[in-house]
């Protein structure tokens, strides 16, 4: 009998799903990378994407600061990526997955890092929370995460106003993201975000977006250093003017 | 075709976010619904991000010319096939551009057949038009 209930066990921790298996062991686990979602039998990837859908709840003096900075930028085409500036939030996430998002899971800290551009964003849970006294604003905010069952929430706060993404949002903006992980009809691992933006700034109402990506087996995240042509052509241009000194 | 369409997604993402940086210029001069191929000897490659850039020397009957060619980043064109030493500055090889708005010759590279007769890159708007027509059985 002993011996049955031994085997009974092992093959419990055989079949343990690995999205249970993680570090912290009672919570799913999020670890690996993560590219754009495609709903079984849609020929185009799902995942938010604001370009052109229902136009966003803007406040009056939002509607303006935004109109502001886009009469500023012309027909330009001038992004913050194109100074190799990061989106920040919540563009970084809801834009990741065709540059992938890569994550790596610890009980007390996870660490969510967006290829394009390098942004990691840093989400500390229990004991590593950072006091709000001692948080300094960013882009990405500053964020901080527990679980409710299976469902990692996070916060952002200490957000810098920003109105060079398709998000805009003032300081003042507050993101929650709710993560959990589900299997579609083709047995893809799925991670999926609900993500309430409230910024009464901005908005006249919270903004909601729902995200997906697809879980890549053994996927690896490359290096992105965007400011490596600018420098080359720094360079380039050195030398040009060195040998017209010299002529 | 789920990696396509990630790959076409992140190719979205790099016009709107990742230019080149010391030009500060986007990829609007770019006409993406066109598609041209341009063959020459490579005179200078680099495979960096947020792209590619690319010196090739052309040889027509409008004579020889040296164009610069700007393309996807290396990290797209890494998960569409390309590999470290696929081109070598000396190479003869053919890109597929989108070509300037302004009709003046070069483009935004997209994807590439290499010396070897390897090719790595992306569908043009044209090449998708063409596949999605094909699946729905026009």
């Amino acid at each position: 009998m002993p011996r049955r209930i031994a085997l009974a066990a092992l093959s419990c921790l055989v079949f343990l799903p690995v999205s249970l298996a993680g570090q912290g062991g009672q919570h799913p686990d999020f670890t690996g990378l993560w590219t754009t979602y495609t709903e079984p039998g849609q020929a185009r990837g799902g995942g938010a994407g604001r370009g052109g859908g229902t136009p966003l709840p803007f406040t009056e003096e939002a509607q303006k600061k935004v109109a502001g900075y886009r009469a500023l930028i012309g027909g330009s085409g001038a992004t913050p990526g194109g100074f190799c500036l990061g989106t920040g939030m919540p563009g970084s996430m809801l834009g990741s997955g065709g540059y992938p998002m890569e994550i790596l899971q610890r009980p007390e800290q996870i660490n969510i890092t967006y290829e394009a551009h390098n942004e990691v964003r840093r989400v500390y849970l229990g004991d590593r929370i950072v006091p709000m006294a001692d948080r300094i604003p960013g882009r990405n905010g500053h964020s901080s995460g527990h679980w409710e069952g299976d469902t990692l929430v996070i916060e952002t706060t200490h957000l810098v106003e920003q109105v060079d993404q398709r998000w805009p949002h003032s300081d003042q903006a507050r993101i929650v993201e709710r993560y959990r992980l589900i299997t579609d009809s083709a047995r893809t691992k799925v991670l999926v975000a609900e993500m309430t933006l409230t910024d009464s700034a901005f908005y006249t109402k919270p903004v909601t977006e729902t995200k997906k990506w697809a879980y890549v087996p053994n996927g690896h995240l490359l290096p992105y250093e965007c400011a490596e042509e600018g420098w080359r052509i720094h360079l380039e241009e050195l030398e040009k003017q060195a040998k017209e000194s010299k002529r | 075709m789920k990696q396509l369409w990630s790959l076409l997604s992140a190719v979205a993402l790099v016009m709107l976010t990742a230019t080149t940086a010391a030009a500060h210029h986007s990829a609007v001069q770019y006409d993406f619904t066109k598609a041209a191929k341009i063959t020459g000897v490579v005179l200078k490659f680099q495979a960096i991000n947020p792209h590619m850039r690319l010196t090739l020397r052309i040889t027509d009957e409008k004579g020889t010319r040296d164009l610069e060619i700007e393309g996807h980043s290396t990290n797209n064109m890494y998960r569409a096939g390309y590999r470290d030493g696929m081109i070598k500055v000396g190479d003869t090889i053919t890109v597929d551009v989108a070509p300037l708005r302004d009709g003046r010759e070069g483009g935004y590279m997209i994807a590439a057949v290499t010396a070897s007769g390897t090719r790595f890159g992306v569908q043009s708007a044209a090449e998708r038009a063409r596949e999605r027509e094909r699946a729905e059985g026009k």
